[in-house]
């Protein structure tokens, strides 16, 4: 995280290229986010999303270029890296939020409280708050790790495949609270590696080692930026009311083995 | 069978109940976070680690407790630098152990040519504690109680996933440290009465023990507190009893209520 982007902006990222001490494993990404607009990251497993994620976030400096973001953004990982026996209730990750505010060093205080319980709320887990975190199903536990966002009320929010594995209530649940937070005017930068979910977002950045497209979805997800971005993990499908149609192959990197997404 | 009112009317068994109280204190509210930290080695380490110091103090006649202080906390900053640095925590705690131990054996049998700070340092008395040891450990018990109601939220954030608490702000370092630097206080304070080698008795034992039945972070604590309590004074009345160290009876007991632990849940 970097200096104020420019006006209007909740995000800007110019000619950058970041890696972990060799050659760039991301370059040549330029691209910037309106406060209220939503953007799907598409890419193939080490196409550069989760780097440009940690370069948004501060953890990994620029090996050229700039990257500026509004405020600390907002972090939801997958659930994969959270330690499922952990004696935690979705309150008390909706909790964690409360951190961002400063006082790590105090206990929280009745308004953090009552902010994650509200949060909780908005993400229709208000029945299973006092649940451990561990004994929810998978999309609980998204929810409640998007709960910890919202109680941290950041203007951007970076969220590496919310929907990945979730069962279709929670899944409809999320895409709510993604509408609310666009209606909220923030900005929300969404990981995923399902072509046909990116089309409900504004917008779609598509990494595979640089930038191969960025734009409004019917515009960017062409057969040609596909293929660029995909190679031969994916079979495009003409036709069909939405144009071009993709199925994407994937062997997932959290070890649930070969997976297809998409639908046609 | 001695009556366990001696405890209270014996003054040296007097001093020795309320050591153990307040390292029960001590050991219930940071065993929880060593347990959830997975810091179990680095608090066994960090008794052993001040193997220096007391050669030293013994030497000298400098204060044993601050020259074993002195060490304890230049470990915790080690161990905490080097996990910083992007090293295995449990390498760099072992690496760090053995460089003190090495330095500690050079010292008392190359430099200064003693080693009686060697049975005290592995073993503990219930005899022979004074003021300034329960001072210590009353300090330590207060610290480890600030420490688990201020910071205890941000630890167990840090625990649950580190990533995320990072990205949240939080100056993980700055925890982590004053959390290993709480628990190299606590230890010291304790090798007085348990000895090194029986430290993780106190301070690891009853919050596992805990961690195997309890829910929530809340429960762990209160049930840590309480099971460090009842093993600190049962084991001290079985070492008056016995006529043993303390260390080895509030092992044991430790021991068998994990083992009593894991069997119910088991059967659960």
């Amino acid at each position: 995280m970097s200096a104020t982007p420019e006006p209007g902006l909740a995000v800007s990222v110019t000619g950058l290229a970041a890696g972990y001490g060799g050659p760039p494993v991301l370059r040549e990404v330029d691209f910037g986010v309106r406060a209220g607009e939503s953007v799907c990251v598409l890419g193939p497993n080490g196409g550069g999303k989760t780097t440009l994620f940690r370069a948004l976030l501060g953890e990994l400096a620029p090996t050229t270029g700039r990257v500026r973001v509004s405020g600390r953004p907002a972090y939801v990982a997958q659930t994969e890296r959270t330690r499922l026996d952990f004696p935690v209730t979705a309150l008390d990750v909706a909790l964690m939020g409360s951190l961002a505010h400063g006082r790590w060093w105090l206990p929280p205080r009745r308004p953090e409280r009552a902010a994650a319980a509200a949060a909780l709320e908005r993400v229709g887990l208000t029945d299973a708050s006092r649940e451990p975190f561990g004994t929810l199903s998978g999309g609980q536990r998204q929810r409640a790790l998007l709960a910890r966002a919202l109680v941290q009320a950041a203007p951007v929010l970076l969220l590496d495949e919310p929907l990945s594995g979730v069962d279709p209530a929670s899944a409809r649940e999320i895409g709510r609270v993604f509408d609310e937070l666009r209606d909220e005017g923030r900005a929300l930068l969404v990981s995923s590696h399902d072509v046909e979910s990116a089309r409900a977002f504004d917008l779609v950045l598509c990494l595979n080692g640089r930038q191969i497209a960025f734009g409004p979805p019917a515009r960017a997800l062409d057969r040609a930026t596909l293929e660029a971005t995909y190679g031969s993990e994916m079979i495009v499908l003409e036709g069909g009311p939405g144009g071009v149609r993709a199925v994407t192959v994937q062997h997932h990197e959290h070890g649930h083995g070969h997976e297809g997404h998409g639908h046609h | 069978m001695p009556s366990p009112a001696d405890l209270v009317d014996l003054p040296f068994l007097r001093e020795a109940l309320l050591e153990l109280v307040l390292l029960g204190l001590a050991g219930g509210s940071l065993g929880a976070w060593i347990v959830l930290r997975r810091l179990a080695f680095f608090t066994h380490a960090a008794g052993s680690a001040t193997f220096p110091g007391l050669v030293v103090a013994d030497a000298s006649g400098f204060s044993p407790l601050l020259a074993s202080l002195a060490v304890a906390l230049g470990y915790a900053g080690g161990v905490e630098r080097a996990g910083r640095a992007g090293r295995e925590p449990g390498e760099a705690t072992a690496l760090l152990l053995v460089a003190a131990l090495a330095g500690g054996v050079i010292l008392a049998s190359d430099v200064f040519e003693s080693g009686g700070a060697v049975d005290r340092l592995l073993f503990g008395t219930i005899l022979g504690l004074d003021g300034v040891d329960l001072l210590a450990s009353a300090a330590a018990a207060a610290l480890a109680g600030i420490g688990t109601l201020a910071l205890g939220r941000t630890w167990s954030a840090l625990a649950f996933d580190p990533d995320g608490t990072r990205a949240l702000g939080v100056p993980t370092g700055a925890a982590d440290l004053i959390l290993l630097a709480l628990v190299a206080v606590a230890v010291v304070a304790a090798i007085p009465a348990v000895g090194v080698l029986l430290v993780t008795a106190l301070f690891v034992l009853p919050a596992a023990t805990a961690r195997v039945l309890a829910r929530g972070i809340g429960p762990l604590i209160a049930a840590a507190l309480v099971l460090a309590l009842v093993q600190g004074v049962a084991g001290l009345y079985l070492a008056y009893w016995l006529d043993l160290p303390p260390g080895p009876p509030v092992a044991v007991l430790g021991a068998i209520a994990y083992a009593a632990a894991t069997t119910v849940r088991g059967a659960r």
